[in-house]
């Protein structure tokens, strides 16, 4: 290319959002902007335009604009989807709000769940039914759809979602009342269960269905106006979108079902980390993502991670522990599998009435934040604790942009350790050791949990603290090798950018496996794929070999409650497909549940295509380094290594100085976005990615 | 007592975090391996760790009215076993007169060895479906003997020296209806305690014995400072609540059950002295799970941050004496005794507002409605279908409406889909709503209550209920309402139509409608107080209706567009006020 050309990424969070640019070298330019809440576009928009002038790089050098985003989320917390109607079967106009009965909080007589976000007067049924075999013991009388259209069209709706029980045996009448009402209620958007989620559960279907057609008129029109802003800006690239389930999609398919891009943010740094540990040699890792008030962690195995059928949303409180549901409104779409837990930087460490010592759940967020932010906070935390014991420069976060009160902190930390009757050096590593714990909760979450040992895995540490925290959970969790990539403080942002366009399609096929040949299977799968290839070529994936087009078939045993995904090795199906299917199947079974059931029939549930556009190019540089950095002067500081080491002069260091030569700890590698904190006993060398991989002695 | 030794507080909560994830470590891999849909749909099971004495030293999420009932069960075993107890053995049972519950409930419990002594046990409960007795199930209300409601296991190795009792695993299996998912579900269960087992040795190799021991024992002594603290924050005082069931299912009731609650600083005891001999049928109560369900209510008002272990319960006593409606003596059936086991929550919940003056809820809604439905499908193949319904929302409170459908915070089942029993068994679900007009009316209503309307499609199902509050409906507080009484109707709408009543165990035929209206939740303050806005709202949603509003609550709404007529209203409200302080007056 004759012109250096750019991509850029942006993830928006609550508090800032984080702008990367990469180049066509591998350089990397980086901008954190405080979010706008009232229209996130805005800072978007502010935070570009303001990159590009300091680069002085014009807009259309810009190839690529990929975007992660918390908007479907927040419009679910903060109740700004559009007004919607539920059309459902006579009987059960409640499933919604009747939900599950599950408490996440138990003991707590003051929890409520979230209202739903159709209100029962809004919730209207119809006299129909399909039996449990798919016979049509009652048809839908268009007499009464008509009737219910009208009251629908008095109340000025935006949206219907139509759920009928067991539509995803046999969807028929639940497609005629969506097409009748569609057409109806001109202006209304429309949503069948079964065209989004053709799966048994009447209520994880209704409400995956309700959460996209309340929050969808919402998305279109942020897509709208992120467009225009790009236009005004005059960035011509497309607009694309990270889904929850680590593909990127174009604003356009987004609009239209924005339930996929709920895990959005996360999903990017799960899928960057994926990538680079790929390049790096790395198969077996867990990407562990730490902030101000979470901490995230995700399996890799085998170079995939995981994805799990349903996630939660609009809950609120981040949640450790997946026995816990309830808290939120569920939505099945395949999710990148990620723990989190509410632990981070601005946990509060606290004493309890037993002279205990707690570190959250309470967090002092971005606001006041740490006691060191000097903004008002006065309960120590996690932060001020690193800062304590020298993981953190006392002076400032090298950005410079952030002064640190290191002697409030210290009184605050010392106040606590007093009233613990210890000392506050002691007091403050168990604040980070407590953190520590929390935290290997989402660790265990994704390892021990499913029968996977942690140790055998590399931690791959992101986020502002992922980094500083990383050598002291490893040894709680016996791993051994640690991966800090770079830019880790704002990954996300650039993961996304090595992500691939994706599209998952699905479609309703609730079969008994011994009652249907391959070539119904293939009559039914045949125009997902077509729609797939359509999709794909419409952007810009026109010869065959770049639309990677894989067909799932969701199967279980009859009775069960929940399918597999299981890959077929070739579409069309042939004669020997359904057998393979078969031996695929049994062998997830043992691995996920434990055993298999040789001899119980199997049940088809639904068809998925997986399509992915393949990239011409490698979608990671071969090499990257951030630019612009300005580096922190040599130097050295004390810094506390757990009463084993004790105190130790620890080197501070720039990433870049580890090309020289790899560095035994203690020693401090201190970055723009992060601190990597290394132990002695530890080694840290950096790879030809410009990765700090560090490993035990 | 390793008294010398001295406690670093954080290597201490670094344990109590360790210890609570080997016990939740355990109930996901019971959900990933376990077959039936009571375990891994409605996650009916709990696990511990307890110290080598029996004392338990962590319990993980758990079910609320498996509270403190780990260490009885444990005793049980040890009082039978006493140092006969090796590595590699997994002992247990689930006989209520050994310390467990009610025979559905299997408790297992592992031992745990460091330097060849015992150090600790891993445990874990798990509710199977069906171990055989004469209704399938196990919940039938109406038994009057143990003998009748399934297998009884006395304490028992379940394994001994890693090799597994086959004996006692072969007759567990022939003596349940649904043998594969049964034996599937123990052995998940087994492997649970395995991995907690392996798990645990890997958290000592860092301890010294006798550390680790020191450490328990004082996890168990902050916790129940924590207790202490909690308790002695509330207002000293005795109070009385009285509260009834409806009837034991074989004798005509009502069964008025009395709890005395008294605390001082920081102790509390709970008194059901004044409650009635035990008398017959399998609703009532045995001690450890009155218990239980006594510690999940007081609970509700300490700290929701306190560890559970031996320590919480230390300064809560329960006295109930043998023989009565909440202890039952052996060998009284005791199958259905999640019964009494509700009404000793709400009763000790009942008492704390009093207590409180205030600070606790009204009585939550439900009529404690379980099914066991059974038979064989049109091809001859065996069903049985479990459910239970035990509340269906929450009491108003002294800040806000009890929430609808509002899930209870000291009892977690969840409810099965709609179509996954259709799937599963020739049962059709006609209907699952709200029932406008239940709620307690109140200045903070009450949750409504719920209707389950199922249909029998095979030739012949045997159904079998138990439930409540037909009669001794969800109580109000401060001139709140009461919750809607449940009701039961065989055939609705037909020619037909029957009442059915609380606790039945019948045939049906095909095509048969079973009705089940569950009751609705009490309500917190005086009607006529209510803001005529909400009730308005409660309208537009349907979740009252006109008469109600009026009958109830006072509220006069414009027929037509429902808006509130206030000064309608007020002449309503003057009305019904003159009319309570008349009848008032005389009482």
């Amino acid at each position: 290319m004759a012109t250096a050309t750019y991509r850029l990424g942006v993830d928006i969070g609550g508090t800032f959002t984080d702008i990367v640019l990469v180049d066509d070298g591998g350089g990397v330019f980086s901008k954190k902007v405080l979010s706008t809440p009232r229209d996130y576009s805005q800072a978007i928009e502010e935070g570009v335009a303001s990159l590009l002038t300091e680069l002085r790089i014009e807009p259309q050098a810009i190839t690529e604009f990929v975007h992660a985003t918390t908007v479907a989320t927040n419009a679910i917390i903060e109740r700004r989807g559009v007004r919607t109607a539920l059309v459902t079967t006579k009987g059960f106009r409640d499933v919604l709000e009747l939900g599950r009965f599950r408490s996440p909080r138990l003991y707590d007589l003051t929890f409520r769940k979230p209202e739903p976000l159709i209100p029962r007067d809004l919730r209207f049924e119809i006299a129909e039914r399909v039996s449990a075999t798919g016979d049509v013991l009652e048809a839908v009388s268009e007499a009464e759809l008509a009737e219910v259209a009208r009251a629908i069209g008095r109340r000025d709706v935006q949206a219907v979602a139509v759920t009928f029980i067991n539509a995803y045996v046999n969807p028929v009448n639940e497609l005629m009342a969506a097409e009748q009402l569609a057409r109806l209620l001109p202006g209304v958007s429309v949503s069948a269960s079964v065209r989004l989620l053709p799966q048994i559960g009447e209520y994880e279907r209704t409400s995956t269905t309700v959460v996209n057609a309340y929050i969808r008129p919402v998305i279109e029109r942020y897509v709208a106006s992120l467009r225009a802003r790009l236009a005004r800006l005059r960035i011509a690239a497309p607009l694309m979108i990270m889904q929850s389930s680590g593909g990127i999609a174009p604003g356009a398919a987004i609009a239209e079902r924005p339930i996929y891009i709920i895990e959005s943010g996360p999903a990017a740094g799960v899928l960057g980390g994926q990538r680079v540990a790929e390049r790096a040699g790395v198969t077996e890792l867990i990407v562990f993502d730490m902030g101000g008030t979470t901490a995230k962690a995700t399996i890799i195995e085998g170079g995939r991670f995981g994805l799990c059928p349903e996630t939660e949303v609009g809950g609120g409180a981040a949640l450790g522990n997946r026995m816990i549901r309830g808290s939120g409104f569920p939505v099945q779409v395949p999710t990148i599998d990620i723990a989190e837990v509410g632990a981070g930087g601005g946990s509060i460490a606290s004493i309890d009435a037993a002279g205990g010592i707690q570190v959250g759940p309470r967090s002092a967020g971005a606001e006041p934040g740490p006691v060191c932010y000097d903004r008002g906070g006065t309960e120590p935390t996690v932060t001020d604790a690193n800062l304590l014991l020298g993981y953190l420069n006392p002076g400032a976060l090298v950005g410079g942009e952030l002064a640190l009160s290191f002697g409030k902190a210290k009184r605050a930390v010392q106040e606590l350790a007093d009233r613990l009757g210890i000392g506050e050096v002691d007091a403050a590593y168990g604040i980070h050791l407590i953190a520590n714990a929390t935290m290997l909760r989402a660790l265990r979450g994704v390892s021990s949990e499913k029968g996977m040992d942690p140790s055998a895995f590399a931690l791959f540490a992101i986020g502002g603290n992922g980094p500083v925290h990383a050598i002291t959970l490893a040894e709680g969790a016996g791993m051994t090798r640690i991966v800090v990539p770079p830019v880790a403080g704002l990954f996300s942002a650039l993961g996304m950018l090595f992500a691939d366009v994706e599209h998952q399609l699905i479609a309703g096929f609730y079969r008994r496996v011994s009652a249907v040949t391959p070539e119904d299977f293939n009559a039914a799968a045949a125009p997902l794929v077509a729609e797939g290839e359509a999709l794909l070529t419409s952007e810009g994936f026109v010869e065959a070999a770049r639309r990677d087009i894989v067909v799932f078939a969701d199967v279980k045993y009859v009775g069960q409650t929940s399918p597999l995904p299981i890959a077929l090795t070739r579409f069309p199906a042939g004669d020997d497909t359904f057998a393979q299917i078969a031996a695929a199947f049994a062998a997830e079974h043992r691995k996920i549940f434990g055993y298999e059931s040789p001899g119980e029939p199997l049940q088809f549930v639904s068809i998925k295509a997986q399509c992915r556009g393949v990239p011409l190019t490698p979608r990671m540089p071969e090499h990257m380094a951030r630019r612009n950095e300005r580096t922190a002067a040599r130097a050295a500081r004390q810094a506390y290594f757990g009463p084993q080491h004790g105190w130790q002069e620890a080197a501070i260091i720039t990433r870049a100085s580890l090309a020289e030569q790899a560095v035994a700890g203690p020693a401090i590698v201190e970055e723009y976005d992060t601190t990597t904190v290394i132990y002695p006993g530890w080694r840290a060398r950096l790879d030809a990615l410009n990765n700090i991989c560090i490993v035990k002695d | 007592m390793e008294g010398t030794l001295k406690i670093d507080p954080v290597r201490r909560e670094l344990l109590k975090n360790a210890l609570v994830t080997i016990s939740d470590n355990m109930l996901v891999m019971v959900v990933r391996t376990a077959r039936s849909t009571n375990v891994k749909n409605t996650m009916d099971f709990s696990a511990c760790i307890c110290d080598d004495a029996g004392q338990l030293v962590a319990q993980g999420m758990a079910v609320p009215v498996h509270l403190g009932a780990m260490m009885p069960a444990l005793k049980g075993c040890l009082d039978y076993f006493g140092n006969d107890i090796d590595e590699g053995d997994i002992i247990g049972s689930n006989d209520p007169y050994s310390g467990c519950s009610h025979l559905n409930d299997i408790f297992t419990f592992k031992p745990v060895f460091k330097d060849g002594k015992r150090i600790a046990f891993v445990g874990l409960i798990l509710h199977h479906s069906d171990l055989g007795g004469r209704v399938a199930g196990g919940n039938a209300a109406d038994s009057n003997e143990i003998f009748e409601e399934g297998l009884r296991i006395p304490p028992s190795k379940f394994r001994e020296a890693g090799r597994d009792n086959r004996t006692l695993l072969r007759v567990i299996e022939w003596n349940t209806r649904i043998p594969e998912r049964t034996i599937a579900d123990l052995r998940a269960q087994m492997a649970a305690l395995d991995q907690a087992e392996a798990e645990l040795l890997k958290l000592l190799a860092s301890w010294e014995a006798v550390a680790f021991r020191a450490y328990m024992a004082d996890l168990m002594d902050y916790t129940e400072r924590l207790a202490r603290a909690g308790i002695a924050a509330l207002p000293d005082g005795e109070v009385e609540f009285t509260e009834w069931n409806d009837d034991d299912g074989v004798h005509e009731g009502p069964i008025r059950i009395h709890l005395k609650l008294t605390k001082r600083g920081e102790h509390i005891t709970c008194d059901f002295s004044g409650s009635p001999p035990q008398s017959g049928g399998a609703v009532h109560s045995i001690y450890v799970f009155t218990m239980s369900c006594a510690y999940a209510a007081v609970r509700t008002v300490l700290d929701p941050g306190i560890p559970n272990n031996a320590g919480l319960y230390r300064s809560i006593d329960v006295i109930a004496p043998e023989g009565s409606f909440v202890s039952a003596r052996f060998p009284a059936a005791v199958g259905s005794r999640g019964q009494a086991g509700f009404r000793v929550r709400s009763i000790v919940l009942g008492a704390l507002g009093k207590l409180t003056r205030g600070r606790i809820p009204a009585c939550p809604g439900g009529s404690e409605f379980a099914i066991a439905a059974s038979g064989h499908d049109a091809a001859g193949k065996r069903f049985l279908h479990l459910e239970f319904h035990n509340t269906t929302g929450n009491g108003g409170g002294p800040d806000a409406d009890g929430q609808d459908a509002g899930p209870y915070c000291i009892g977690n089942l969840a409810n099965v889909p709609v179509e996954l029993i259709e799937a599963e068994s020739p049962i059709r679900v006609d209907e699952y709503a709200f029932l406008p007009d239940t709620g307690g009316a109140a200045e903070h209503r009450g949750a409504l209550g719920i209707v389950r309307q199922y249909r029998f499609l095979a030739p012949e199902t045997v159904v079998q209920v138990r439930s409540d509050r037909f009669k001794s409906r969800p109580w109000g507080l401060f001139d709140g309402g009461d919750g809607a009484a449940a009701t039961a109707t065989l055939n609705p709408g037909t020619g037909d139509a029957d009442a059915l009543p609380s606790k039945f165990i019948r045939r049906f035929k095909q095509g048969d409608v079973f009705r089940a209206e569950m009751a609705g939740s009490g309500g917190y303050g005086d009607p006529l107080r209510r803001d005529p806005a909400a009730v308005q709202e409660d309208l537009r949603l349907g979740k009252v209706t006109e008469e109600h509003a009026r009958e109830a609550y006072g509220v006069m709404v414009h027929p037509g567009t429902q808006d509130v007529d206030p000064a309608g209203t007020r002449r309503q409200r003057d009305v019904m006020r003159n009319r309570a302080t008349h009848q008032g007056s005389g009482s």
